[in-house]
């Protein structure tokens, strides 16, 4: 379970070894697909296989937004916040811009969307702001930002989920297009997004470059504080067009949505073998991590595990996951 | 009172095949200060780690007094009288100034499990007042405290432990010059009780306030001593160095385009009224001694810190209020002294180090691509001749000689006009060294411009069209062409 590093960070010479340490993750998924393949009743039906791609698509663009700022050397712990708020915020913004009517139409529903996506860059530039103007470490400004977050979404509901979408919304959570689920796509295009921007941008050079040597690459005339804000912004993003998704799913907007999503996250980056420490990680390997995430929830639910079990089992996997992940930054 | 001698009897430490220190005898008197200087690597920190037990002799003998000593831990040679106050402080800042003197050996009270903080401030501040150190609280903290006062607390400490002999490993290197003055007169207190103090320094100017003798070291070896009065400038220099032949300096024609023209930079407290210009295709050292503002200069240049007052004009454009980006557009370029910390993402690939900073200019519309970059990366390590299997092996993986060559190249990819280079044959071997300096030369006759900045003043003694010494912020000196000679920068650095 190690770091697929690209070209970008850093080959070593193709030895066998070698291929097994850096696709080792991925060899463990497949090991394990199939073990459950041949043990779980109904795990290879098409159904369950794009099932189980539906319920990662949302934690996985999301995770894919968090690979970048973790490598930038920050984090976000509010994202499960920002889904819930942004699902409440297009509900919202769809109920006041239609004063209520019975079947709102498609522009108000993309001015609803639009406001969510823009507080989510408001609030990722101001995570920026206050870690570059002020040094507040992100991991204790978007922990602030988690309770601050969860209780703006509570004000705008007051607790009470908001039915304000028209009959046809239910098609970016639960609709279909060819057979495959519509947040599928998403899922796929937030990989192709944040994969470019890893590989073949400037940008994306600049992230490592700042993650792996903050300094060395502040005195390569990077701009170092704007890499990370955009980071943050994107992760924010992706995080409210996950509370869109969701808030199809239940075709309304809930406060009470993605609790503790930021932990599912974050331990597939860190499955997928993105170092905390910044500078090493890839898209790729984020990938293998929410699949296999995703494959062992819909694994222990076939097997017929106990629910609480299931935490327990999340919750040691991502302790043995973080464990490789020192050892592998130490070594 | 009289003190302790010192013997040393052929001593010699080899690492590996290099001789760092090679048969060094002599003798030092008892309750007197004993100045011991020599270049970077003459020996003089290999001495004092044996000295202090830090490191063993591969041979030779150490008498303190009339007994032969063999310390295997700085404990035994603490425990001998032998106390060693090193370069870098090794106090606990957050910790009380009483709390760092007595640090292991905390008096005690209710039978051992409670520290007894009235016994404890009243010591330290019998110690601290007996040593004339009246202005310091034995209860504040030590990270509130100047680095001179914080030393002035590091040589209480020794001096508590009643040594016999002290050694000061460059005790003034980093202090302002009244902070000096208190700790002349610590030291002389010591003195007065009869220790033998061996004083290591860099600052030839203060030897004679303060030292008795003055002993050099040369590549390893015992190159003379002198007592203190019989010892001027000459003297010094000659023990330190020896006959050199003259230097083989090339002297070049620069072009008489002015490029850069600092006017009165400031930058408080390292730098006070700094002025010069440099030419079109010129190389100019900046020498100094640590601590005299040579990487703060280069820094402010570069944008990654502002002066407090001063102009930069570059190439008729004032640049004083640009930032660090913009000035790298108009072609300046860092080369840092610190290549791990600020200069080479180690664990990315050699590849990704080379085009860190051309990163932008190299993308088209925002992409690139491995193919892209490749050119510019090959380019690179032809004609920098980087030893390199496959680009795409991390830093970390090279030689400390052709990491420096990354960084170089890194920024040579930018097609700078100007170069600013700290420190650049620092932790490299000779031959790259002599590489470096190759590139920089062979870049400075194509027309760029660069500044380097040296502790190795000869190095810039090879490579430099024009050299300014730079001391206590300000520029005291300047050679050109075949002035230049390392002695004499010697000379005026440590003045």
């Amino acid at each position: 379970m190690t770091n697929t590093s690209t070209t970008l960070t850093s080959r070593q010479p193709h030895h066998y070894a070698d291929f097994l340490r850096r696709h080792s993750m991925l060899l463990i998924l497949m090991a394990f697909y199939v073990l459950v393949a041949l043990t779980g009743r109904g795990f290879m039906t098409l159904d369950n296989q794009l099932n189980i791609l539906r319920t990662i698509a949302v934690p996985g663009m999301i995770a894919f937004g968090m690979t970048l700022l973790i490598i930038v050397g920050e984090i976000d712990l509010s994202v499960g916040s920002m889904v819930a708020v942004s699902a409440c915020i297009t509900a919202w913004m769809v109920k006041f811009l239609s004063s209520g009517a019975f079947e709102p139409s498609v522009i108000v529903v993309v001015l609803g969307m639009c406001s969510a996506i823009g507080f989510a860059i408001v609030v990722g530039q101001f995570n920026g702001i206050l870690r570059h103007r002020i040094g507040v470490p992100t991991f204790i400004s978007s922990l602030a930002m988690m309770a601050t977050l969860a209780g703006v979404a509570n004000l705008i509901t007051n607790g009470v989920p908001i039915e304000s979408f028209p009959s046809w919304y239910y098609v970016i959570g639960s609709g279909r297009l060819f057979h495959i689920p519509v947040p599928v796509y998403l899922l796929a295009a937030a990989f192709a997004t944040t994969f470019v921007i890893s590989k073949y941008t400037a940008l994306g050079r600049e992230i490592y470059a700042v993650g792996g040597n903050i300094e060395a690459a502040r005195l390569s005339g990077i701009n170092v504080w704007r890499t990370k804000t955009i980071c943050l912004i994107i992760t924010s993003v992706f995080a409210a067009i996950g509370g869109i998704v969701y808030s199809s799913l239940i075709n309304s907007g809930n406060s009470t949505i993605a609790r503790g999503l930021e932990l599912e996250v974050i331990s597939a980056c860190i499955i997928g073998g993105v170092s905390l420490f910044g500078g090493k990680g890839s898209i790729w390997g984020t990938f293998v991590g929410v699949l296999f995430l995703g494959v062992l929830l819909n694994a222990m639910t076939l097997w017929g595990f106990n629910p609480y079990a299931q935490q327990v089992v999340k919750g040691m996997l991502i302790l043995g996951a973080v464990f490789v992940n020192f050892a592998i930054d130490r070594r | 009172m009289t003190g302790i001698d010192l013997h040393f009897e052929g001593l010699t430490k080899h690492y590996g095949p290099v001789r760092a220190l090679d048969n060094f005898t002599h003798s030092f008197a008892g309750g007197q200060v004993h100045a011991l200087i020599g270049k970077n690597g003459s020996g003089k920190s290999t001495f004092v780690r044996m000295l202090s037990g830090a490191t063993a002799p591969t041979s030779g003998k150490i008498a303190v007094g009339a007994q032969d000593v063999e310390f295997r831990t700085p404990q035994e040679a603490m425990e001998a009288g032998v106390v060693t106050v090193y370069q870098e402080l090794s106090l606990v800042p957050g910790l009380s100034v009483a709390e760092n003197i007595f640090l292991g050996r905390l008096p005690r009270r209710a039978g051992g499990c409670l520290i007894d903080w009235t016994l404890l401030n009243r010591r330290a501040g019998e110690l601290l007042s007996e040593m004339g150190a009246f202005d310091i609280d034995p209860h504040q903290a030590v990270e509130t405290l100047s680095v001179g006062r914080q030393q002035v607390v590091e040589i209480v400490k020794a001096s508590s432990l009643s040594p016999k002999v002290l050694l000061l490993d460059e005790p003034t290197s980093a202090l302002a010059a009244s902070e000096v003055e208190q700790l002349f007169a610590l030291i002389r207190r010591l003195k007065a009780r009869g220790v033998t103090i061996i004083y290591i320094s860099h600052r030839l100017a203060e030897l004679p306030e303060i030292a008795d003798t003055v002993t050099a070291l040369r590549d390893g070896t015992f190159a003379g001593s002198l007592p203190m009065e019989k010892a001027g400038t000459t003297e010094i220099l000659d023990m330190m160095f020896g006959d050199m032949p003259p230097l083989e300096h090339a002297v070049r024609k620069v072009h008489d385009e002015v490029l850069l023209e600092a006017k009165g930079l400031s930058m408080a407290p390292w730098l006070t009224d700094v002025s010069f210009k440099l030419k079109k295709g010129e190389v100019l050292g900046i020498a100094g001694m640590l601590g005299a503002g040579r990487t703060e200069l280069l820094h402010g240049i570069f944008g990654a810190r502002k002066f407090d007052a001063g102009q930069l004009v570059m190439a008729g454009q004032d640049i004083t209020d640009k930032s660090l980006a913009e000035r790298k557009a108009l072609g300046l370029a860092y080369a840092s002294e610190d290549r791990k910390h600020a200069g080479l993402v180690l664990d990315h690939s050699i590849h990704a180090n080379l085009v860190t900073a051309p990163l932008r200019s190299i993308a088209r519309r925002g992409l690139t691509w491995v193919g892209l970059e490749r050119p510019h990366v090959a380019r690179q390590i032809g004609n920098l001749h980087i030893k390199v299997s496959d680009p795409m092996l991390p830093a970390s993986s090279l030689s400390g000689g052709n990491q420096q060559k990354v960084v170089v190249g890194n920024w040579l990819n930018t097609s700078p006009r100007i170069f600013l280079l700290d420190e650049p044959g620092r932790g490299v071997d000779v031959q790259a060294k002599h590489q470096i300096y190759q590139i920089i030369w062979e870049q400075a006759s194509r027309g760029l411009s660069s500044i380097v900045v040296s502790t190795e003043l000869e190095d810039l003694a090879e490579c430099c069209d024009r050299v300014i010494v730079l001391h206590d912020g300000s520029v005291t000196a300047e050679f050109v062409g075949s002035e230049i000679d390392a002695k004499r920068l010697y000379a005026a650095t440590m003045a």
